[in-house]
């Protein structure tokens, strides 16, 4: 029974890899893997020496961070102010609404989000009022990684929460009604009694996420910046993008790409092992 | 092990000995040793190519779909063009296209896949990070020297009979590497420049503005009296202010955006005083609201809006795809009004203009290259040479006769399926379904295209107003560095050029002050500017030793 396994893994998993070699070599297609001549550690040099390699690094790190803090708890308050709601059938018109937005694809997302944002656009309108000066958003470094990430929360938030709300079922009733009895209030019931209970979920999430702490989806960063927001919006992946794809470079995008996953995999490593310390809660 | 050695040494040797049997036959026989290779019945003897060359095989062509083209027709196969050029060739094409606007990401993948077509057309010279050189070193297409002079008789006479030409569509070591697309009259070779509503002017008593100063005047006039909320716009994809990239507006101050010659030394724009006078310029003219306030995200459809909607009188854009594009929207809400072309501006009144739009005579686009994996290359060859013949040059130009042209006293004159198209296409689409003319490919264009095609006369007017420039002073020629220097040149531009992008917006946009730039210059140099002009220099160097 392992067979089919093992070879799935190393069909579709193992061997791909060999091609991660091309970040030593300077790859050209009609020469091959194995024919390009070896040039070392010389892309990853350009990399690190790059003019704009800490900018990138920084900014995808901001990213992820804010991404981290505000995105993350998002799905896990939605699924708790869920759970509260009484009402069966507004709990699932509540859930529906909120993961609709998941299902819009990203380039029209972005085309919304550029839509409203541009001076005379609906939420750049609103602004205006409040006193904020008419000038497109998204031409404003300072506000990249706010519209970012609220648009992030805006698309993801009802799709995210459904782990939570599955955990959540899971929670055995008799708890809530013993501690009701006992006289504690709603909040003391989701401190003492929810919150506990889908830890478990909420800390493999978490350690999962800290393995792709580097991977700012390059997609959304591109539809939505320009050379004014670089200064903040430039993430490694769109850099590689720009540098990468756009200049046939391959074996400079597989190079920053290798250098990618060993931080993400070292911070998978970090988190787990914090997790395990901590609170007994770990992937391996 | 010993016997397969000698297996193989003697079929070399008796290779070798048919090899030069066969050659020495040949060379006796007549003059031509283009023998045939294949079964296919097209190998006609060279320099006698007669068309159709009634192929048996078909070959593979990978090329963008005109942009013109867009919700008319979605693939080649389905373009009268394409079918015509296939039967008068005689040679089927099974096309490939990549998505609207994302032609390099999709070469890219196609170089990667390594299963690569006959054909692809694309610009070798510009858009291919490397150029040329690099594009045949790396093994993705054919040097063609050899192929052009067996197998493409047209083309090499055209070469030789136009040597500046000649020196423009070959490398700095001498290797042709695609079949070029020529702009065959210097009228061709201006098509874009500033555009402005005539109409308002009158209206509001102004004269065509020539000065910095008196645009000034006109575009608080716009926005003031005509309620022109975007009184000047310009697209700015991929690169903001694209358009200005050929010199408008920053030309005034004596630079451009890009490199240029100045008493033949090479000079980068952005990194000169006058970029900071044309920066302080548009930053004023952007916090008075002149200038279109989403300029950064500006796309052609988005200017299209802003022009037919009346809220931008200004830009820059061509006479064709522009003023012929905008001209029967807007008469169809106000039959007064007009679009025409005005000078590029100075800052002293009487100046020619420092810089301008235009094109070297071999225009970066539309050439085609043959492939380093194709096994057609010979027939590839001669159907590609059929756009430089007598023929081929008509087809190109104008289409089938009595379909897209009739012959009047001796001029090809367009028909009205092209210039008043019963299924109402702007006559630049109707053209793109029927010829090349009005675009670009494996050809040399004709002056009588361009005649025909603008059809209003402020159209006309605005290319001879927009050649009125020193741009033949200060451009650079189709210079090529050695794959070598180009990657390093690359390197060095995408950090430029980045630099350069983000510098123009934010001083615009006040989110960093004027004096900024003085630190940018710094940065340009520790982003080795210097050697960027060392590589320009010694490509241009090259060039003029051709």
């Amino acid at each position: 029974m392992m067979i089919p396994v093992i070879a799935y893994y190393v069909i579709f998993h193992y061997a791909p890899m060999y091609g991660a070699v091309i970040a030593f070599k300077e790859y050209t297609p009609i020469k091959g893997i194995i024919g390009s001549e070896w040039v070392g550690l010389r892309h990853f040099q350009d990399f690190f020496g790059s003019y704009y390699f800490w900018r990138i690094l920084k900014n995808t790190v901001i990213i992820s961070l804010y991404a981290l803090c505000f995105e993350f708890p998002m799905p896990i308050i939605l699924a708790i102010l869920i759970n509260e709601l009484r009402n069966r059938k507004f709990q699932r018109f509540v859930q529906t609404v909120t993961y609709m937005p998941y299902f819009i694809s990203l380039i029209v997302i972005c085309g919304m989000i550029k839509d409203f944002t541009n001076s005379g656009g609906i939420i750049n309108t609103l602004f205006t009022y409040l006193g904020f000066d008419d000038k497109a958003m998204l031409q404003k470094p300072e506000m990249f990684r706010s519209i970012y990430i609220l648009s992030e929360i805006w698309q993801k938030i009802g799709w995210e929460s459904i782990i939570y709300i599955a955990a959540l079922m899971s929670i055995d009733q008799e708890q809530y009604e013993a501690a009701r009895i006992d006289g504690a209030s709603r909040w003391k019931q989701i401190w003492n009694i929810t919150l506990p209970g889908i830890l478990p979920t909420i800390v493999i999430m978490f350690i999962l996420r800290m393995g792709n702490m580097l991977n700012v989806g390059f997609e959304k960063i591109i539809l939505l910046y320009n050379p004014s927001t670089y200064d903040t919006a430039d993430v490694i992946s769109s850099f590689v993008y720009r540098k990468g794809l756009l200049e046939f470079g391959w074996s400079y995008s597989s190079a920053v790409g290798l250098f990618n996953s060993v931080i993400n995999l070292t911070l998978l490593i970090l988190a787990n092992k914090i997790s395990r310390r901590v609170s007994e809660n770990s992937l391996w | 092990m010993k016997s397969n050695r000698r297996k193989l040494l003697s079929m070399l040797v008796l290779t070798t000995l048919t090899g030069s049997l066969a050659a020495a036959c040949s060379s006796t026989k007549s003059a031509d040793p283009a023998p045939s290779t294949g079964p296919d019945n097209s190998s006609a003897p060279a320099g006698a190519t007669s068309y159709p060359l009634k192929s048996a095989k078909t070959l593979t062509y990978w090329s963008e779909l005109a942009g013109n083209l867009t919700g008319v027709k979605s693939a080649h196969a389905d373009v009268p063009f394409f079918q015509d050029w296939q039967k008068k060739t005689g040679v089927p094409l099974k096309f490939s296209a990549p998505p609207t606007n994302q032609a390099k990401e999709a070469l890219n993948v196609l170089l990667a896949s390594g299963e690569l077509p006959d054909m692809i057309e694309y610009d070798w010279l510009g858009a291919f990070p490397g150029g040329p050189e690099k594009a045949i070193k790396d093994g993705y297409i054919l040097k063609l020297n050899d192929v052009i002079d067996k197998y493409a008789p047209n083309l090499k006479k055209y070469l030789k009979e136009h040597p500046e030409i000649d020196k423009q569509v070959k490398t700095d070591n001498g290797s042709y590497y695609a079949f070029p697309f020529i702009r065959g009259d210097d009228y061709l070779r201006v098509y874009q420049g500033p555009i402005l509503r005539k109409d308002w002017l009158d209206e509001l008593g102004l004269p065509i503005p020539q000065t910095i100063d008196d645009w000034y005047t006109t575009l608080k006039a716009f926005k003031e009296k005509k309620g022109a909320a975007a009184a000047f716009s310009v697209i700015s994809a991929p690169r903001p202010f694209n358009e200005l990239g050929n010199g408008a507006f920053a030309g005034a101050f004596g630079v451009t955006r890009d490199f240029y010659l100045d008493n033949g030394a090479i000079k980068f724009g952005p990194a000169e005083k006058g970029y900071k006078e044309f920066l302080a310029t548009f930053r004023k003219w952007y916090e008075e609201g002149l200038i279109d306030k989403n300029f950064a995200t500006v796309d052609q459809k988005a200017l299209d809006a802003n022009i037919s909607s009346g809220a931008t009188g200004a830009t820059v854009n061509n006479a064709g795809g522009g003023i012929g594009k905008w001209m029967p929207i807007l008469t169809a809400k106000d039959p007064k009004a007009l679009l025409v072309g005005a000078p590029y501006p100075v800052v002293k009144k009487g100046d020619t203009p420092f810089y301008g739009q235009k094109d070297a005579a071999y225009s970066p686009g539309g050439q085609v290259a043959i492939t380093a994996t194709s096994k057609n290359a010979e027939l590839a060859a001669r159907m590609l040479d059929y756009g430089y013949t007598e023929e081929g040059h008509m087809f190109f130009n104008f289409g089938t006769e009595g379909t897209s042209y009739k012959m009047e006293n001796g001029y090809p004159k367009y028909t009205d399926l092209l210039l008043k198209n019963p299924d109402k296409l702007a006559p630049a689409q109707a053209m793109s379904l029927y010829i090349r003319g009005n675009y670009n490919g494996p050809f040399v264009q004709d002056k009588r295209y361009i005649e025909q095609y603008l059809g209003l006369p402020s159209q006309r007017e605005a290319i001879t107003q927009w050649q009125k420039t020193d741009v033949d002073k200060h451009k650079l020629p189709a210079i090529t560095a050695t794959p070598e220097e180009s990657t390093e040149l690359g390197k060095i531009m995408t950090d430029l050029n980045t630099l350069v992008d983000e510098m123009t917006l934010k001083i615009i946009l006040g989110t960093e002050p004027v004096d900024a730039f003085d630190k940018y210059v710094e940065k340009f140099k520790s982003v080795k500017l210097d050697r960027a002009i060392q590589i320009k220099q010694a490509a241009l160097d090259r060039y003029n030793k051709r």
